[in-house]
């Protein structure tokens, strides 16, 4: 026999106290009385507690010294080393994404699954071993596999819900590798099945048990928002906001807008069930700052009424263009409103004054460093190497990236182009059978929009799509609107922020208050803050600069808090919502426990009897 | 102190010891008994033979009949009423003691018998030899006019030492000549028994009366927790734990006692009392002993 807990046996030290008492002489009162005659009865069941300094034999003692031992024993999980099989194992995932903050179970959905999840803990077996997962942005491992209930129960107990949304892709795949070759392995998941379908494991017959929370959907929520410069008036911002209703019942609130905690606008708004409205919000602004749309709604989940924006007000850009002369190119660029437009035939040097460079069908001398347009001219360091592609056509093109936004290709003929192969650094946005038309990327850091054809030998600069592309190009490459992109993540993903000269420490300001150092070693180019669970405006001082940066949930299939009760995945598969088996529920602990009562009970009883 | 007030000597002076058998005593009294002698009641005849007293001739049945017949007359005799008193150290426990709730009891029984002119006999048990002299004083008095110097020996008549309960109580019998009534005045809280002594008295004849006396103390102990008991007579100390749940099993225990000792003594024909020491005098005296036709 071996112990799993041989420690307990330390309790033993209280066998020699126990036997101490019963040697210990007694302070009695001493009283005369006529006769001891009626006394006789009371001195035989008496004389078990009438102490001397001798040890005597006494079935009290005996009995305590029995139950002593027996409850070291039990505390030292005494078990056999036979040829039992292994434990099972069972992966718990905590779901801790922000519809788990919910409130309409109280306290929350996640103290809910936490108590559910603790019960669960409670009906395993002694030789289960068992993981626990905690799935936000990130899926974390709160414990990894163990069978010690007081691990697990304090992993469960550590977890907390974040303002991010659920990304259980990752929690599944981390399952799956754990109950590889494992058949009576199990996953549990205690959540509100408010995540994206999981086509990815239609087919994988994952040994999914889901414990499902929640009871209703009453929730407004702001999904998306956007500030621009007001496209009637270039002086104005225009603050876009998208508020859904995912509640089955018509809504009245309001939404105020502030800037930098200063109230600018409260504006009512009737939702339908179910429905999604846009708001837009017109106003000046004198300096950057901060833009915050809040539902002033009283409903179950609080993380999606509040956004905030990052506005920086718009500064002109120096742009280059070196071409041997492209009048609707110039043209379309000069045209934007705060383009500083230089133009030369050759470039020698590295052109470090401008912010963008366009290279118009020519081969500088020296190649920029700053963020670059290329039309039709190719470096050796982005393509390995090219060829000349006669009349290629155009089959598809991504609408969904920022460069094409509102642009398309229809009706654009090209006559020759540069035929490359895709390169890593970049993703084709515009598609031929043969070669890529268009790439962006970045390259150490540099932002390039490579078009591989001489516009001036196509179709395009003749259609609208023309000057719409270089509007979004120049903004695309505009190393500032880069940065306001950035200034801007949703809850859970990192923030990054480039460092043009080294820095030796930073610290971020956080929504609650509260500052954070973080550690930066002296050659890092990039600073990452993974931290960011809470939603709100955070400052960060690194070196001598000050950024804000917002962190917001925004995410539609979060803020739909909906308990389902079943999980798609993919067309067919689904996991309905189960219950508890409380199976197998070890009765030990409680015995003892009642043991323990009862010794208490003995030992209260006998002293009452004195009083 | 006087034991008794003078309005329970006046409601005692009515009664008299009720004998349910004739007197044996050889001293003349007020008893009734088979021996024949000199009375006004009338008891038989028997034929004269000569040197009887021509007094007690019966000279109408002498004409009538021409024999001579001897009148013969019931003798009285005493009654002897033996008292005795448990004077040992148990018997000062309790409030009121219990010991001077038996020499009320003790003086009033000798008042009455005092009073119907019996021969009463205190005997204190254990012996106290400082004390011969008052005692030896008890041991036997007659006559109402005795009754001043009865009370005030038996007044200072002390309670002390180790009893033998069955010792005295046989050595009483022994000691009597005649048999009479007893009267037990004890606690009966002997560890030896009190049965050898009590058969020993009926066995002699005694009518016998037994009245136990207990403290209130004994029948409802106040004091609770872990005690170190000392007996007052043994001096052999008892540890025990007790507390106030105990209480209804220590009162059975009593009760147990008690009712052991009743029925013992209800089979032998003894009459038993059982009286806590806080009872009233009158309670028991004029009410439990009437009833009981110890007087009456």
């Amino acid at each position: 026999m071996n112990f799993l807990a041989p420690a307990a046996f330390a309790f033993a030290a209280a066998i020699p106290v126990v036997i101490v008492f019963y040697m210990l002489k007694r302070r009695r009162v001493v009283k005369l009385v006529s006769s001891t005659l009626f006394w006789q009865k009371f001195l035989a069941e008496t004389q078990a507690s009438a102490p001397f300094q001798r040890l005597r034999h006494n079935w009290l003692l005996i009995l305590q010294l029995l139950m002593l031992a027996l409850i070291i024993l039990a505390l030292a999980r005494p078990y056999f080393a036979g040829q039992e099989r292994g434990g099972r194992l069972r992966v718990i995932i905590l779901d801790a994404s922000a519809s788990m903050q919910s409130t309409d179970e109280k306290p929350s959905r996640f103290e809910k699954a936490r108590q559910e999840a603790l019960k669960f803990i409670n009906t395993l077996q002694d030789s289960d071993e068992t993981v626990v997962l905690q799935a936000g942005a990130q899926t974390e491992v709160r414990q990894s596999a163990t069978s010690d209930k007081g691990a697990l129960r304090r992993a469960i107990n550590a977890s907390m819900a974040t303002d991010s949304p659920t990304r259980l892709a990752e929690a599944f795949k981390l399952s799956e590798t754990l109950i590889k070759n494992r058949s009576d392995a199990e996953i549990h998941l205690f959540s509100d099945g408010a995540w994206p379908n999981l086509a990815e494991f239609e087919n994988k017959n994952l040994p999914l048990a889901y414990h499902r929370v929640g009871q209703r959907a009453n929730n407004l929520g702001i999904v998306s928002v956007d500030v621009r410069a007001n496209p009637d008036d270039p002086s104005q911002r225009a603050v876009f906001a998208n508020i859904g209703n995912f509640s089955t019942n018509a809504q009245q609130t309001e939404v105020e807008l502030s800037f930098e905690d200063r109230i600018l606008e409260v504006r009512p708004i009737h939702l339908a069930p179910t429905n999604m409205q846009a708001l837009v919000f017109i106003t000046p602004q004198s300096k950057d700052g901060v833009f915050t749309v809040r539902l002033m709604a009283n409903d179950d989940l609080a993380a999606d009424n509040r956004v905030s924006i990052v506005s920086l007000l718009p500064q002109p850009v120096n742009v280059l263009l070196v071409t041997r002369g492209n009048q609707i190119l110039e043209k379309a660029l000069r045209s934007q409103v705060h383009v500083q437009l230089s133009t030369s035939t050759v470039l020698t040097d590295s052109a470090r004054v401008f912010e963008i460079v366009v290279l118009d069908d020519v081969m500088p001398a020296v190649w920029p460093a700053v963020n670059t347009l290329a039309i039709h001219t190719a470096n050796t360091n982005w393509f390995s190497g090219w060829e000349t592609v006669k009349t290629p056509p155009i089959v598809d093109w991504k609408n969904t990236h920022p460069l094409l936004r509102f642009v398309n290709f229809d009706n654009v003929f090209v006559a020759e182009t540069l035929g490359v192969k895709a390169p890593a650094w970049g993703i084709s946005l515009v598609d031929s059978p043969q070669t890529p038309l268009i790439i962006a990327g970045e390259l150490e850091r540099q932002r390039i929009v490579w078009i591989g054809f001489d516009t001036l030998n196509s179709t395009w600069p003749f259609r609208i799509s023309f000057p719409i592309f270089m509007v979004n190009a120049i903004e695309w490459l505009n190393p500032a609107s880069a940065n306001s992109g950035q200034l801007m993540v949703r809850a859970g993903d990192p923030f990054r922020l480039g460092l043009p000269q080294p820095i030796t420490s930073a610290e971020v300001t956080q929504p609650d208050g509260t500052t954070k150092s973080l550690p930066i070693e002296p050659t890092a180019r990039e600073l990452i803050f993974g931290e960011t669970f809470r939603q709100g405006a955070y400052r960060l001082k690194a070196g001598t600069n000050q950024v804000t940066f917002c962190v917001n949930l925004m995410d539609a299939a979060e803020s739909n808090i909906m308990p389902r009760e079943e999980l798609p995945f993919g067309k067919y598969g689904k996991v309905s919502a189960t219950t508890l088996k409380r199976a197998s529920m070890e009765l030990w602990r409680w015995i003892a426990a009642a043991g323990l009562l009862v010794l208490l009970f003995e030992w209260w009883y006998y002293h009452k009897r004195t009083a | 102190m006087a034991l008794l007030s003078p309005e329970l000597l006046r409601r005692l002076e009515q009664f008299q010891l009720l004998a349910a058998r004739r007197a044996k005593s050889s001293m003349k009294g007020e008893r009734r008994s088979r021996a024949r002698g000199q009375s006004v009641e009338f008891a038989d005849y028997r034929n004269y033979t000569p040197g009887d007293d021509f007094r007690y001739l019966d000279w109408n049945l002498y004409g009538r009949l021409d024999r001579l017949f001897l009148k013969l007359y019931e003798e009285e005799r005493e009654l002897p009423v033996r008292v005795f008193l448990d004077a040992s150290e148990s018997m000062t426990f309790g409030e009121p003691p219990k010991f001077d709730f038996a020499r009320q009891v003790a003086a009033a029984s000798g008042y009455v018998a005092l009073c119907g002119f019996d021969r009463v006999s205190v005997i204190p048990f254990p012996d106290n030899s400082n004390e011969a002299a008052v005692r030896g004083a008890l041991r036997s008095v007659r006559g109402r006019k005795s009754t001043l110097s009865f009370f005030q020996n038996l007044g200072q008549v002390t309670a002390s030492g180790s009893a033998n309960l069955n010792e005295a109580l046989r050595r009483g019998a022994l000691e009597a000549r005649q048999a009479g009534v007893a009267i037990i005045l004890s606690d009966f809280l002997d560890p030896a028994g009190y049965e050898g002594g009590l058969s020993a008295l009926v066995g002699r004849g005694f009518q016998v009366n037994a009245v136990q006396i207990l403290a209130p103390d004994e029948l409802n102990p106040p004091t609770y927790g872990d005690l170190k008991l000392v007996d007052s007579e043994s001096g052999a100390f008892q540890e025990v734990t007790f507390g106030r749940y105990r209480l209804k099993v220590y009162q059975q225990t009593v009760q147990n006692f008690c009712q052991r000792l009743r029925e013992f003594c209800t089979v032998r024909g003894v009459n038993f009392f059982m009286a806590s020491s806080d009872t009233p005098l009158e309670q028991l005296l004029l009410k439990q002993l009437r009833q009981a036709e110890v007087w009456g």
